[in-house]
């Protein structure tokens, strides 16, 4: 009876979790992952958003004058903890973060039952950029196949791409698979060939008969969709076989740079597209080395602190935290709900005025979201590893949302379709 | 005291060889019932149901299939997460073409499927045992779920390869997909557990649990007493299949809500081993002790710091979660190497003596 009795004291926690009295607060979790076989890459990341939060909490009290509670609830990367992290913390939630496609998968279509927003800011369904059907999704500022288009065009700038190879690197997951639909289009359209090469999620750490089938190849470029181990697992097969650096390009997410430090020197002239850089004498970061790293209360260090995760982090606290701000202004009201978030969500509007009075200029490109785009399309910049660390070496990039759009409409109907019955936003239109 | 047996005459042989041979444990068993179709529905929280009382039903079923067939009838295997793959999958593409069907019908009909490759891959057991017929299931492992991954038609061409559960509604009210409640859920999942665990008792108490047994323990001698085992060690494979991929559908369709294909890889084989083995192998009750002790246990150690108002970091929780659930598993296997159930088992001896023991 042992167990029985475990199970109802398990019961009796859970009842009595769910209906615990809240202070004035605003409960925004985060589904970190600390451990497991990513944690190097999620480390950065979750301690540039917890310090951004902390930040605010400790310089102006919060936002709104409400203390924002940043609590972490750790997955481990694991589909299986990262629902159970989001049936503990949805009670009372004003936002959920789930940090992996796997876990956005799952989750997506409660939220739209539960309607909570759910944040992913450069990852998760790219068809979640339409917001009258995905109501309560949102990948702001930039998806994958926004991603996608922007090297496309940073390869076109260096000549035609007529008749050219271009083997795509990917992740053999939903993750890697998603460019997939939007670079088969942009082959036929462009008449480049594209050489899709899966990296099964066993053979991260040793890609030794990919990059034979690359050598076999003899592609033009390589464009990477990695994450985690295999980055780095990439980078070093790439130098190892004498890949011309400066043709091997990533998403955003394999621009860190722990991955590039191993290879040093000999991975310059790598790239990675992005959508955060990181400013270093930017007031921002002042102003967290003063309240929260002075404090003792980072647990970050200094050299993370340079890298382009860690800024990409302060970044996307800073987009949730602009979210809850038009919410509180729009209701009136300090301490909101779900819902209002979700209408903060979608009235944000980062101009370059409001990066200067965040002390973020330059941090991330102005964008502005609607209630038909959940995405904001910002565009982004080609980031360049020189051998120490990540520079810029192009202008802004910006996304041929001609091509996309319709993409995202399509499958966004699928979607739907295939969830019925899904509830979709009547009220706005497309063109607003 | 509480069980003491004395003036429970059996009269006949059909008392004898009854299920319950001891009154207490029928009584038992009637609260547990009670618990989980009564008091557990009407007490539960959400977080409750899905993360505590569904996993453990599911995953003790699981474990049930593949007890079936090391427990019972002594065929190791190590593909127990494909087969769970081939119940999922096999449910997903018959709700997608026949919109129509019964989601429960559709579960129940998915582990014929998962049935058959289990035998197809069960074959081998005639020629080869023990490790070796070990690695033939792994290379069951490996093959299904790379099927998994390149045969788009399993996951109707979706772009990201996963499936993902739509909304089924049985008699009116949603029982799959994100629209159905967790409380149905959970019946569907309670029923279709009791029924599998009666059906389970039965056959390892009759004809064909004998043969197993018979199998397991030393199959030349099975054979010389006139067992053919070629039928033993298939239908073992055939029942032991069949529950695992309703196990699998359960898990996809009334848990997860979604799935890619590396969810069915090697870790969840191992894990649905490790109930098994720390549960008891060679019996039904053990899969539910080692269910509530591998999948419901990290749940209840993760709410516990901040029931009680401890501030560790979540990550901190993770880690120590991971060491004493380790440590656990570990001090349960010195003091019982057969499992938990065999833990119960001598508890209940000695409650049955108790105050005098011998």
């Amino acid at each position: 009876m042992k167990h029985f009795t475990r199970l109802a004291a398990a019961a009796v926690v859970g009842a009595v979790m769910g209906t615990a009295a809240v202070a004035q607060e605003l409960y925004a979790p985060n589904l970190s992952y600390r451990t497991g076989p990513f944690a190097a890459t999620g480390i950065p990341l979750m301690n540039g958003q917890r310090d951004y939060m902390l930040m605010l909490n400790a310089r102006d009290g919060g936002i709104g004058g409400v203390p924002v509670n940043f609590e972490e609830c750790e997955t481990g990367y694991s589909t299986e903890k990262g629902v159970e992290c989001y049936e503990k913390t949805k009670g009372r939630a004003i936002v959920t973060q789930p940090w992996s496609t796997g876990i956005t998968l799952q989750v997506l279509p409660k939220t739209n039952v539960d309607e909570i927003p759910i944040l992913a800011p450069g990852y998760g369904f790219s068809p979640m950029a339409d917001g009258k059907v995905f109501q309560w999704a949102f990948n702001t500022p930039a998806s994958y196949w926004d991603a996608a288009s922007m090297i496309v065009q940073y390869l076109e700038a260096e000549g035609s791409l007529e008749g050219k190879k271009i083997a795509f690197l990917h992740l053999d997951h939903p993750y890697g698979k998603e460019p997939l639909p939007l670079l088969e289009k942009l082959s036929a359209d462009k008449g480049f060939e594209m050489v899709p090469i899966p990296v099964g999620l066993k053979e991260m750490q040793n890609q030794s008969a990919q990059w034979l089938q690359i050598r076999r190849e003899r592609p033009d470029y390589v464009v990477m969709w990695g994450w985690g181990a295999m980055n780095a697992g990439a980078i070093t097969e790439a130098v190892k076989t004498k890949f011309p650096m400066e043709n091997f390009i990533g998403v955003w997410w394999a621009g860190h740079d722990a991955d590039l430090k191993i290879v040093g020197a000999d991975g310059a002239g790598y790239k990675s597209i992005s959508w955060s850089y990181p400013v270093l004498d930017a007031p921002v970061l002042a102003d967290i080395k003063q309240h929260v790293v002075d404090a003792g209360d980072s647990m970050s260090n200094p050299e993370e602190m340079e890298g382009v995760f860690y800024n990409r982090g302060l970044v996307i606290s800073m987009i949730l935290a602009e979210g809850i701000k038009a919410a509180q202004e729009h209701t009136g009201n300090a301490e909101i709900t779900a819902a209002d978030l979700r209408w903060g969500l979608e009235n944000l509007n980062i101009t370059e005025e409001r990066l200067a009075e965040l002390g973020m200029t330059g941090m991330v490109p102005p964008f502005q979201t609607t209630c038909a785009n959940h995405t904001g399309h910002s565009g982004g910049w080609m980031l360049e590893w020189d051998g120490e660390k990540f520079v810029k070496v192009s202008d802004l990039l910006m996304a041929d949302a001609e091509v996309i759009q319709p993409l995202e409409a399509e499958k966004a109907a699928e979607y739907a379709e295939a969830n019925a019955p899904w509830a979709v936003s009547e009220t706005c239109d497309a063109e607003s | 005291m509480l069980y003491r047996t004395a003036g429970q005459f059996k009269t006949s042989y059909q008392a004898d060889q009854a299920l319950f041979p001891v009154r207490q444990d029928a009584i038992l068993l009637g609260i547990i019932l009670a618990f989980a179709w009564v008091i557990f529905p009407l007490t539960a929280s959400e977080f409750t149901f899905q993360t505590l009382l569904i996993p453990i039903l599911i995953y003790s079923l699981a474990a049930m299939g593949l007890n079936i067939l090391t427990g019972y009838a002594g065929q190791l295997s190590l593909g127990t997460a494909a087969f769970m793959g081939v119940g999922a999958y096999a449910c997903y593409k018959m709700v997608t073409i026949m919109p129509w069907m019964n989601p429960v019908v559709a579960i129940l009909l998915s582990g014929v499927f998962s049935a058959g490759i289990g035998v197809a891959f069960g074959i081998p057991s005639l020629r080869i045992k023990g490790f070796y017929l070990a690695i033939a299931t792994l290379a069951a492992q490996f093959f299904l779920v790379w099927l998994f991954e390149k045969w788009a038609w399993l996951y109707n061409y979706n772009a990201s390869g996963a499936i993902q559960v739509p909304n089924l509604k049985m008699f009116g009210v949603y029982v799959a997909g994100p629209q159905a409640d967790s409380m149905v859920q959970y019946f569907v999942v309670l029923a279709i557990v009791t029924l599998m665990t009666m059906l389970c008792i039965n056959l390892t108490r009759g004809n064909l649990g004998r043969t197993w047994k018979a199998t397991r323990d030393m199959d030349i001698a099975a054979e010389l007493i006139g067992i053919n085992l070629m039928k033993s060690k298939l239908t073992a494979f055939a029942v032991s299949s069949y529950i695992v991929g309703v196990a699998g559908a359960l898990f996809v369709f009334m848990w997860r809500g979604a799935a890619e294909p590396n969810l069915f890889d090697i870790p969840l084989s191992f894990r649905v081993l490790f109930i098994a083995i720390i549960g008891g192998l060679g019996s039904i009750l053990g899969n539910y002790l080692g269910a509530i002790l591998i999948v419901g246990l990290p749940v209840v150690l993760n709410t516990l710091p901040a029931a009680f108002g401890i501030p560790v970091s979540s990550s901190m929780v993770e880690h120590l979660n991971i060491m004493i659930v380790g440590a656990l598993i570990i001090f349960f296997l010195i003091i019982e190497p057969h499992g938990l159930a065999q833990l119960w088992r001598l508890i209940r001896e000695k409650l049955i003596i108790w105050p005098f023991p011998h």
